[in-house]
């Protein structure tokens, strides 16, 4: 039996408040993707009389919806890895070569965190239309592909992988691309997780990038497929509308709940310092 | 060899120095030079150079610190709001260990949500009819649902309480992992001197974790400033009837991409960042201050 101090079944009441709090606009959703249109413009914090499924089977009449889930996989997926990969890249150069000016390179990575983004997006915008990259997908990939919060999270795990084994390596004769990929990507591999959540979901949740350069609908992604969707038929559609809400925030929820532990880390990787 | 180490070192930093170069040197340049031009993307042959008139528009431009006022509205009453709500949050969380990671998972499950889905369960729940105004009605709290989004001074505050609510998660892990690293000789030591629980919180755990807040305050500075798909969702592009909810992002957005006068919302860029990065170094200077490092 655990047992429980009397003093904690204040923090334990105030928590399950907060959790109700937190929780209930995710079973709001729920219900309502359950109901009829007419049900949901009428007593919208009703449970539903009669629980429907409409809205999950015509909002696959109503926009592809598993093109939109394939182009955000896609799109998300190799933000993804071409990000582990040049971000790791560019950390080994710093931490693990005697490079010159490896503290100048680290310091201008760490400044440009310090700069908002919103300067670059009407500049590159303008370069993106002169280069005819609107309305690609590479738009929305090549610019995503390096960061420098992730080359910051991984110079820090970078300095806690020993040199000896770079050093064992190196009298084997291993070159340094093959230490690279060999040697220290394996015992990243961790850190990757982490780094990789975090750049996942940043693509994943994107809406800025989609909303400037996506104009086709075959091209769209689930955050701007669902915008476009609740602005094109204001009040309309309703089952479908909250359907597709469901159909796209509860997977986000199932995957964080087993990963938990990388995500955790993923925002705290600079707090903790 | 000593050449040929330096040569591959190099070759693992060009992605760096490409990016650098393409999406923030150059952009940089182009922004600065943008906001001397009048200039739109879609026809490029009618630019014109305008020399200071368009940080001479932007600067006494109404609508721009307008919606500078906006955002600081906003974001004063989010700050503050999420701060506490972190940090009970954090502080009941490291006092239990059953379930403590349950709950904390749960407590972050709206930092995972995505902006998008937040922002329409969010419309609905606040909606005159929906489950927040009509339970504040029924308890008398409200004498009628208010169409907040069409109100001259409710917009901002509302935005700030759903971000609170959808931000919290992160300031309370950080905070937790703080916490987590104070030494617990400290508290047995102020224990024995009978020092209440609110004098070792305030004494003890804020002093230790001001890192923690530096650096979240920080983030605050530079992400709420930027505010954008908040109001784009739920607003037109004015920010509603009053311009209330409009965010210096959305003026660059409409000035940008509506009006297409890439020259202007070029300027607005550069000084939304300059005065984001004042801000931000401003409270850096502020924070450190008694810092005897």
């Amino acid at each position: 039996m655990i047992r429980i101090k009397k003093q904690h079944w204040l923090i334990y009441g105030s928590l399950i408040l907060a959790s109700i709090v937190v929780l209930y606009p995710f079973f709001f959703m729920i219900i309502n993707s359950f109901k009829t249109g007419a049900e949901i413009m009428h007593t919208p914090n009703a449970l539903p009389t009669d629980w429907s499924f409409r809205g999950y089977i015509e909002v696959f009449n109503s926009i592809n919806l598993g093109r939109i889930f394939l182009n955000t996989i896609f799109i998300a997926t190799s933000v993804t890895v071409l990000n582990c990969l040049f971000s790791s890249m560019v950390a080994f150069a710093i931490v693990k070569t005697n490079m010159p000016g490896r503290e100048f390179w680290l310091k201008l990575i760490l400044s440009s965190m310090m700069i908002p983004a919103i300067l670059f997006t009407i500049p590159v915008y303008m370069m993106m239309y002169d280069w005819n990259w609107v309305n690609t997908y590479r738009v929305l990939i090549i610019p995503g592909s390096i960061s420098a919060y992730n080359i910051f999270l991984l110079v820090q795990f970078m300095k806690q992988i020993d040199n000896a084994y770079l050093e064992a390596a190196r009298i084997d004769g291993a070159s340094e691309f093959r230490i690279f990929f060999k040697v220290v990507l394996p015992m990243l591999r961790p850190a990757l997780a982490t780094v990789g959540i975090l750049t996942f979901m940043g693509a994943w949740n994107d809406f800025m990038g989609p909303l400037l350069y996506i104009r086709d609908d075959s091209m769209l992604t689930l955050q701007m497929a669902l915008f476009k969707f609740q602005s094109d038929v204001p009040g309309g559609k309703l089952e479908q509308l909250w359907a597709m809400t469901t159909m796209i925030a509860v997977p986000v929820v199932f995957v964080f709940f087993f990963l938990q532990k990388n995500f955790i880390k993923a925002f705290t990787g600079v707090g903790v310092k | 060899m000593k050449f040929k180490e330096n040569w591959i070192a190099y070759l693992f930093l060009m992605p760096w120095i490409l990016y650098f170069l393409v999406f923030l040197l150059y952009p940089f340049f182009l922004s600065f030079q943008n906001s001397f031009l009048d200039i739109n993307v879609l026809n490029p042959e009618n630019t014109r150079f305008v020399g200071l008139g368009n940080w001479l528009m932007v600067a006494t431009d109404a609508k721009f610190w307008l919606s500078l006022f906006n955002v600081l509205f906003n974001q004063i009453i989010f700050v503050a709001l999420s701060f506490v709500i972190a940090l009970t949050a954090a502080l009941m969380l490291n006092e239990v260990t059953f379930m403590a990671s349950l709950f904390r998972t749960i407590l972050f499950v709206p930092v995972i949500t995505s902006i998008t889905v937040a922002m329409i369960i969010f419309d609905f729940l606040a909606a005159p009819t929906g489950p927040i105004q009509s339970s504040m009605v029924g308890t008398g709290l409200l004498d009628q649902p208010v169409f907040w989004k069409f109100e001259q001074w409710l917009p901002m505050p509302v935005i700030a309480v759903f971000s609170s609510w959808k931000w919290f998660g992160v300031q309370m892990i950080i905070f937790l992992g703080g916490i987590a690293s104070i030494n617990k000789s400290l508290y047995e030591a102020a224990e024995l001197d009978g020092a209440s629980w609110w004098r070792k919180v305030t004494c003890i755990t804020l002093p230790m974790i001001k890192p923690q807040i530096v650096f979240v305050l920080t983030i605050n500075i530079i992400n709420g400033l930027q505010m954008f798909v908040e109001v784009f969702m739920n607003f037109d592009l004015q920010g509603g009837p009053y311009n209330a909810a409009l965010t210096p992002v959305l003026y660059l957005y409409q000035t940008g991409f509506e009006q297409m006068k890439m020259g202007q919302a070029s300027t607005i860029g550069l000084l939304l960042a300059l005065i984001i990065y004042t801000l931000t170094m401003m409270q850096l200077k502020l924070t450190s201050k008694g810092d005897n490092q």
